[in-house]
C-alpha cells in the first residue's frame, strides 16, 4: 500500500501546504482576536439585569450555538452580497470564525466570572468600591485566569473550523490539501499531510495551555 | 421620624427593622442603638438572623421597613451615598474572603489606594504598620494561600482597619478557625475595641464578650430577645430560650 504513497509528491507541494499553513495561522488568530471582541461584548451584555441587553445577547449566543457553523458561514457568503455587502471571502471568512467563536467565548468568559466565589463580591462592595472598581481589581483578575485553558481550548477548535474555509475557496491549509487531492488524484497524500500539519498546530496551542496555566498557577495560587 | 430623633441617635440606630426572605421573617421588629465607642456582642442559634441584623448595617443585605441609621445618614434614602457610608464600615467575614491574587499587604492597600485615593506610597507604609500591629510583619508579600486561617483573619482585619473605619462589624470571625487560632484573632479584635472602635461582633466567645463588650444582644428567631451586660447575660439570664441557648454552648 505503502508503494503507492507519493512522499515526493508531498514534498513537491510542499511551498503550497506552507503556504496554507500560515494562511490558517494568520486568519485563526485574527478571528480569535475578533472573537474575543465579540465574545467580551456578548458577555458583558449577558450579565446586565435589565432585559434590554441581556435577552439579544442571550439570543444570538443560542442561535449561533444551535446552528452548524457551515450554515453560519454560506449564509454570511452567500447571503450578505444579496443583502448589498460585497466583501472579499477571507474577510467573509474571518467575519464567520469570529462570529462563531464569540457565542461560545462569551460563554468561557461569563463562567468565568461567575466562578468567583460571592464572598469576593461582598468583600469588594465592602470596602466601597464601585461596581467598576469591583470587577476591574477583583473579579476580572481573578476570572481571567480560570479562563486562559477553556480559551485555548476554544482557539484549537477555531483552529479546525477555519478549515471550513476552504469550501469559500479561501486558499488556507486544508484547500492545499483538496489541490494535491484533485490536480493529482491523491487524497491520500494531501489529507494525510494537512492532518500532520493540523497535529503540530494543535500541539503548539496545547503546550501553550500548558505554559499558562503553571505559569497562573504560581502567580498567588487560590485558597 | 423627627430631626430631634436623628440628633439623638448613635453610630447606628435599628427603629423598628423588619427583613423578609421571601415569606420568612428573617429580623423582626428590631430596635438597637450602638453608640459610638461601644462594642455590641451579637449571638444566638444558628438561623436567629443575627449575620443578617449587621448585614443590614452595611448594606450587603437591605432591610423591608423601618429606620436605619448609620453615622447618621438613613439607609434606603436616595440622599445616602451608599458606598460612601461603606468607606466609613469595615466587614470582618466569617471566611476571611481575601483577594488570593493580592499579596497581604496588597489586600490591605487595595481599597485605601483606589477608594480612598491615599497615595501608594503612603497607603504601603499604613499597610506595613498594620500587619505589624497584627502580628504579621513578617507575611508582608505572602499570598492568603500561603498563611493559616488565623492568619488571614488578621490580614482582613487589617484590611478592615486600611480604611479608617468609624465602625468594624465582625461576622463570626472565629468560627471558621482551627481552636487554637482563635485566640490569635481574638486578641487582635481586643486590642481594636480597646483603641475604642464602634463594634458589632456577631460571635460566641464568651471571653471576648466579657473582656470588651459592653452590651450582649441575644437573637432567637429573628428577634432581639434580650439585651444585657456581659455578666447579667451569662450569669443571670432572664429567658428561657437565652438559658437554654447558653446551657449549650457552655457546655463543654
Amino acid at each position: 500500500m505503502l508503494e503507492n504513497f507519493s512522499f515526493r509528491t508531498i514534498v513537491e507541494y510542499l511551498p503550497l501546504f506552507g503556504q496554507g499553513l500560515i494562511t490558517t495561522v494568520w486568519l485563526s488568530a485574527l478571528s480569535f482576536v475578533g472573537a474575543l471582541i465579540v465574545g467580551i461584548v456578548l458577555c458583558a451584555m449577558n450579565l446586565q439585569r435589565g432585559w434590554l441587553f441581556r435577552v439579544p445577547a442571550k439570543a444570538y449566543i443560542d442561535a449561533v450555538r444551535a446552528t452548524p457553523l457551515l450554515a453560519q458561514l454560506y449564509f454570511l457568503y452567500f447571503g450578505l452580497p444579496r443583502l448589498g455587502f460585497v466583501l472579499p471571502e477571507l474577510v467573509v471568512g474571518i467575519l464567520a470564525l469570529s462570529l462563531n467563536s464569540g457565542a461560545y467565548i462569551a460563554e468561557i468568559i461569563r463562567a468565568g466570572i461567575l466562578s468567583i466565589p460571592r464572598g469576593q463580591v461582598e468583600a469588594s462592595v465592602a470596602s466601597g468600591m464601585t461596581y467598576v472598581q469591583r470587577m476591574r481589581l477583583v473579579v476580572l483578575p481573578q476570572a481571567f485566569k480560570v479562563t486562559i485553558p477553556p480559551l485555548l481550548g476554544q482557539a484549537i477548535v477555531l483552529v479546525k473550523d477555519s478549515a471550513l474555509l476552504s469550501l469559500i475557496s479561501v486558499s488556507e491549509l486544508t484547500r492545499a490539501g483538496q489541490l494535491l487531492a484533485s490536480d493529482r488524484f491523491m487524497p491520500a497524500e494531501g489529507f494525510l499531510t494537512i492532518a500532520a500539519f493540523y497535529l503540530l498546530l494543535y500541539y503548539g496551542l496545547k503546550g501553550l495551555a500548558g505554559v499558562s496555566s503553571r505559569w497562573l498557577g504560581t502567580a498567588g495560587a487560590r485558597t | 421620624m423627627t430631626k430631634t430623633g436623628l440628633a439623638k441617635t448613635g453610630m447606628i440606630d435599628f427603629r423598628d427593622v423588619n427583613k423578609w426572605f421571601g415569606t420568612l421573617n428573617v429580623l423582626k421588629n428590631i430596635t438597637l442603638s450602638v453608640e459610638p465607642r461601644e462594642v455590641v456582642v451579637v449571638c444566638g442559634p444558628s438561623g436567629s438572623g443575627k449575620s443578617t441584623l449587621i448585614r443590614c448595617v452595611n448594606g450587603l443585605e437591605a432591610i423591608k421597613d423601618g429606620d436605619l441609621v448609620v453615622d447618621g445618614q438613613r439607609l434606603g434614602d436616595p440622599a445616602t451615598n451608599m458606598t460612601q457610608l461603606r468607606t466609613e464600615i469595615g466587614f470582618v467575614f466569617q471566611s476571611f474572603n481575601l483577594y488570593p491574587h493580592k499579596t497581604a499587604l496588597e489586600n490591605v492597600t487595595l481599597a485605601p489606594i483606589h477608594v480612598r485615593k491615599i497615595p501608594r506610597a503612603e497607603a504601603e507604609k499604613a499597610g506595613r504598620e498594620l500587619l505589624a500591629k497584627v502580628g504579621l510583619a513578617d507575611k508582608v508579600n505572602a499570598y492568603p494561600a500561603q498563611l493559616s486561617g488565623g492568619q488571614q483573619q488578621r490580614v482582613a482585619i487589617a484590611r478592615c482597619l486600611g480604611m479608617r473605619p468609624k465602625i468594624m462589624l465582625f461576622d463570626e470571625p472565629t468560627s471558621a478557625l482551627d481552636p487554637e487560632m482563635i485566640s490569635e484573632v481574638l486578641d487582635v479584635m481586643v486590642a481594636v475595641a480597646e483603641e475604642g472602635m464602634t463594634m458589632m461582633v456577631v460571635t460566641h466567645e464568651m471571653g471576648f464578650a466579657r473582656k470588651v463588650a459592653q452590651r450582649v444582644v441575644f437573637m432567637d428567631a429573628g428577634a432581639i430577645v434580650e439585651s444585657g451586660t456581659p455578666d447579667e447575660f451569662f450569669s443571670h439570664p432572664k429567658t428561657d430560650r437565652s438559658r437554654a441557648f447558653l446551657s449549650k454552648i457552655l457546655r463543654h
